[in-house]
């Protein structure tokens, strides 16, 4: 088997095509062959997950507005929404949202109200592990997303991280480390070249030196396929990167990238699966109107021109792009026109194939617990449902036990 | 893929390596010791090494020198660190740990004892992601340093009440009613015996009554104000079967029960094989028996990691070159290579460890922050297509002039001028023998000679002055070498 293998990179090598050597899909991430799930086969359907975390705690009363509730008004004099967009009598949308309204529209978002935990934590950080590992136990060193991860090990998976931003819990725990990578430079093979020429005699060296040749040493043969393969690859991805055209604009902001980036790599045919990428800026505790009304329209923006340039390849019933925060806000504001930490708050969830419209109704503003909104769905019910229904992996075994399912997606 | 399909002979491989015709001591012996015993050497240190044969290095890796001014400052900056352990609203400053340990790595005054350490780090793999103590992750670093070159009973029974340890795996959790055997399972299963028997293959070493019983001895460890203490009142003071010995077991009993298992020093040995010598020979019973023998009369470990390094087999083919480098090996190899570490010591400025240790992350190996209780799994895990191009990308930022990252960067074309490389040939040669001491297949020279050649005859941009042009083709070569996939191999 071994020796086959070898003998079929020297072939190849011969032929000197690098990217024969690599076939249809690049080996990039170590795993071999990733390959693509059969569509038939349960638990193992091409779907993608894409999870957007809101960092800060986002304010869920003025991104999902009950407009017709007395106590609203009450509860935020300086901040109320009044030029809502209307999604029913009692309910409307943060006028940020237009994108996501017009989603909405096209069947093609869910918003799930009124998600939290019980007990909930305030803290930032100790809210977000429990959101990431998906368990409310004193200790979290393992995340919901890695533990998936270990039923799909075929499935590429990447955080689309900013700058040194740590990878996240929610994806520890997972089969091989999932790459932190910012934009489609981080595949680039970087070189100090003084010419285009300099760079093409660089490249060539380097790929002359990598060449397989010395089956005695097993551990030189495995740098050197790697090395091989990485540079194919490489190329390979920066010439996607220069192909790729979307076909709807992306916001130039750090979560319009990222998607993009996103997009690009599920074009690139790599068998990417899961995407993981933070926004930050919600810890909205004063002057929040207009912060809000731009981090809003920032995700907004962004997750509606990745659903219309995937749904434009083709790929919109592949996608489905999940929202959370660690926790939502305070129901009255504060004296400073912002809002302190809460709890529940809503969750969207946006594809080809999900239930359109409200799922769950809205906490309500009577009963608050100590300025709270109460959470009527428990977060991992949602997990659970995207876990069974859509990545085909068993929630039991991810959660740690059963949970009821939310009505969020069609034809599951 | 053992080149050699006879079974090596236990007795000679263990055996003290004698320079002789057929293995004379050379630079790439040189080498191979400084990068499994170090981080890696400068050429100065290579060549001395070569001069003064192999038992004087050995010796002097041993013993390492004193260096009262940086154990000062290593004491001011950790007790700083530790002492601003958890910044607001809970977040920890684990990254400062990580770089503070990278920085003693790299100006290490006795470097063998910063790698046996990480040898232990790996061992008792303790993650700062669940202690979140800054304080308490350098105290376990310092119980690992301190017994590094000492005895493994000592280090053992000290990890039992080492503050990291008993929050990782949940000492200070565990109730005399209700034992958590997450401590016990791990000493028997990770620390000391294995899951089966090293020296026989395929025979289990406990059973999970054995855990039960050995939980029940570990409670009343408790923590009070950062301090392990034992409470009588909370702990289980019945009798426990561990392993086949029946008594009212105590921590330190327990402890002692392990290391009286015929397996725990061939789990150790086999361990240590695998960090100092080769990834990819086997470790069998009968390689490991003289070492284990020896090991398991009074737990010797420096004694044991003499032996290694002064062997036969530790010089042979079937080491050299059978190791993927850890991520920190490539970095320092770098670094120390090209005089990173003395550059800074002579006042000329210091890398930035805090950003090398971010690198560090990206390739897969943050210090203090194993993936699990087992480890790195090291290897081939180490590479893939990502951490490839990390590595190959890291080698042009330390060596280029565009990425300022690093701080002050490692500039290969001083180092080339100093040593009066003026030939291409020289420079080319001399990079080779720096990093690979010579040891490169001859079509690979050919290719780095003919790009010097062709590189010359370049156009440059034309605000480059006669010296800049020079200067990149230096570093250009420089990075071109340390993309050789030979520099993987450790």
């Amino acid at each position: 088997m071994r020796t086959d293998r070898r003998d079929f990179l020297r072939f190849s090598l011969a032929g000197s095509s690098m990217v024969a050597l690599t076939g249809a899909i690049p080996n990039f991430l170590g795993h071999t062959a990733a390959q693509s799930p059969q569509a038939q086969q349960a638990g193992a359907r091409d779907t993608i997950l894409v999870v957007v975390q809101l960092t800060g705690g986002n304010d869920g009363l003025n991104t999902v507005i009950p407009h017709s509730d007395p106590n609203y008004a009450r509860l935020r004099p300086t901040l109320r929404i009044q030029n809502f967009l209307r999604v029913n009598d009692t309910i409307g949308l943060h006028p940020s949202l237009t994108g996501m309204q017009s989603l909405l529209q096209d069947n093609a978002m869910c918003i799930v109200q009124g998600v939290g935990y019980p007990n909930p934590s305030q803290s930032h950080f100790r809210s977000m592990d429990i959101w990431h590992a998906a368990a409310t136990t004193d200790v979290l060193n393992e995340g919901w997303v890695g533990r998936a991860l270990r039923h799909i090990p075929a499935a590429t998976s990447f955080h689309l991280a900013n700058p040194n931003e740590a990878a996240p819990l929610a994806l520890t725990g997972a089969p091989s480390r999932v790459p932190s990578i910012g934009t489609l430079d981080d595949f680039t093979q970087r070189l100090q070249a003084a010419s285009a020429p300099d760079r093409r005699q660089q490249r060539d060296l380097l790929d002359s030196v990598s060449r397989p040749g010395n089956p005695q040493s097993s551990m030189l043969d495995f740098v050197q396929r790697t090395a091989v393969q990485t540079y194919a690859s490489s190329q390979r991805l920066a010439q996607i990167g220069r192909d790729y055209q979307p076909r709807v604009p992306y916001p130039t902001t750090a979560l319009g990238n990222h998607l993009k980036l996103a997009a690009q790599l599920i074009d690139a045919g790599l068998g990417a699966r899961l995407f993981y990428v933070t926004h930050d800026g919600f810890d909205t505790h004063a002057a929040q109107l207009p912060a809000h009304a731009n981090l809003l329209r920032d995700v907004s923006e962004a997750i509606t021109a990745f659903y219309r340039d995937m749904a434009a390849r083709g790929q919109g019933n592949r996608v489905l792009i999940m929202t959370f925060s660690e926790f939502g806000r305070r129901g009255h504001e504060n004296g400073s026109q912002g809002t302190d930490h809460g709890s529940g708050a809503p969750m969207f969830l946006v594809g080809g194939r999900v239930r359109s419209g409200l799922v769950g109704d809205h906490p309500g503003l009577v009963n608050l617990d100590q300025g709270n909104l109460p959470h009527r769905i428990d977060f991992r019910q949602v997990y659970a449902t995207v876990l069974d229904q859509w990545l085909g992996v068993p929630s039991r075994q991810v959660l740690g036990q059963a949970y009821d399912h939310v009505n969020v997606l069609r034809g599951a | 893929m053992n080149q050699n399909p006879q079974p090596i002979d236990p007795r000679w491989a263990w055996e003290r390596y004698r320079p002789s015709d057929d293995a004379p001591w050379d630079l790439r012996k040189a080498g191979h010791l400084y990068r499994r015993a170090t981080f890696g050497a400068s050429l100065d240190e290579l060549q001395t090494a070569v001069r003064e044969g192999p038992d004087r290095t050995i010796a002097g890796l041993l013993q390492g020198r004193t260096d009262a001014q940086a154990d000062e400052l290593w004491a001011t900056m950790s007790r700083t660190i530790a002492a601003n352990n958890v910044g607001p609203d809970g977040a920890n400053n684990g990254g400062q740990i990580s770089s503070l340990w990278l920085y003693r790595m790299l100006y290490s005054a006795h470097p063998l004892r910063e790698k046996l350490t990480l040898f232990w780090h790996n061992h008792f793999a303790t993650s700062n992601i669940k202690v979140r103590s800054a304080g308490y992750m350098l105290g376990q670093y310092e119980l690992m340093r301190r017994n590094a070159q000492g005895s493994f009973r000592t280090l053992l029974v000290d990890m039992s009440r080492d503050p990291a340890m008993m929050v990782w795996l949940d000492t200070t959790q565990s109730q005399r009613n209700q034992p958590n055997e997450n401590y016990a399972r791990e000493l028997m299963e990770l620390f000391s015996l294995g899951v089966t028997n090293a020296g026989r293959p395929g025979q289990r070493n406990y059973t999970e009554d054995d855990v039960r019983q050995a939980a029940r001895a570990f409670t009343g460890l408790r923590l009070d104000n950062g301090q392990a203490v034992f409470r009588e009142a909370q702990h289980d003071n019945g009798e426990k079967t561990v392993l086949t010995q029946r008594d009212r077991w105590r921590p330190d009993d327990v402890v002692r029960i392990c290391l009286e298992q015929e397996s725990t020093p061939y789990f150790i040995v086999r361990k240590l094989f695998r960090f100092l010598v080769s990834d990819s020979l086997a470790p069998t019973p009968e390689l490991m028996e003289p070492l284990a023998t020896e090991f398991r009369r009074d737990y010797d470990f420096g004694a044991l990691v003499e032996r290694v390094l002064r062997s036969n087999l530790f010089f042979s083919s079937h080491a050299y070159r059978t190791k993927i480098k850890a991520p920190v090996d490539f970095l320092l190899g770098i670094v120390r290579g090209l005089d990173g570490h003395r550059a800074a010591a002579a006042g000329q400025g210091g890398l930035g460890t805090v950003e090398l240790s971010r690198t560090l992350e990206g390739l897969g190996q943050r210090l203090f922050y194993p993936p699990s209780v087992a480890g790195w799994e090291g290897g081939r895990a180490w590479l893939n297509g990502q951490t490839f191009l990390l590595r190959q990308n890291l080698a042009l930022a330390l060596t280029s002039t565009t990425d300022t990252r690093f701080g002050r960067r490692l500039d290969p074309a001083p180092f080339l001028r100093r040593q009066n490389a003026g030939t291409n040939e020289q420079k080319v040669d001399l990079l080779l023998r720096l990093f690979l001491q010579g040891d490169v297949p001859a079509a690979s020279r050919t290719r780095l000679l003919d790009y010097a050649a062709s590189a010359e005859r370049q156009t440059y941009p034309v605000f480059w002055t006669a010296d800049d042009a020079a200067n990149h083709r230096m570093r250009t070569l420089c990075h071109l070498v340390l993309c050789l996939p030979e520099f993987q191999l450790d």
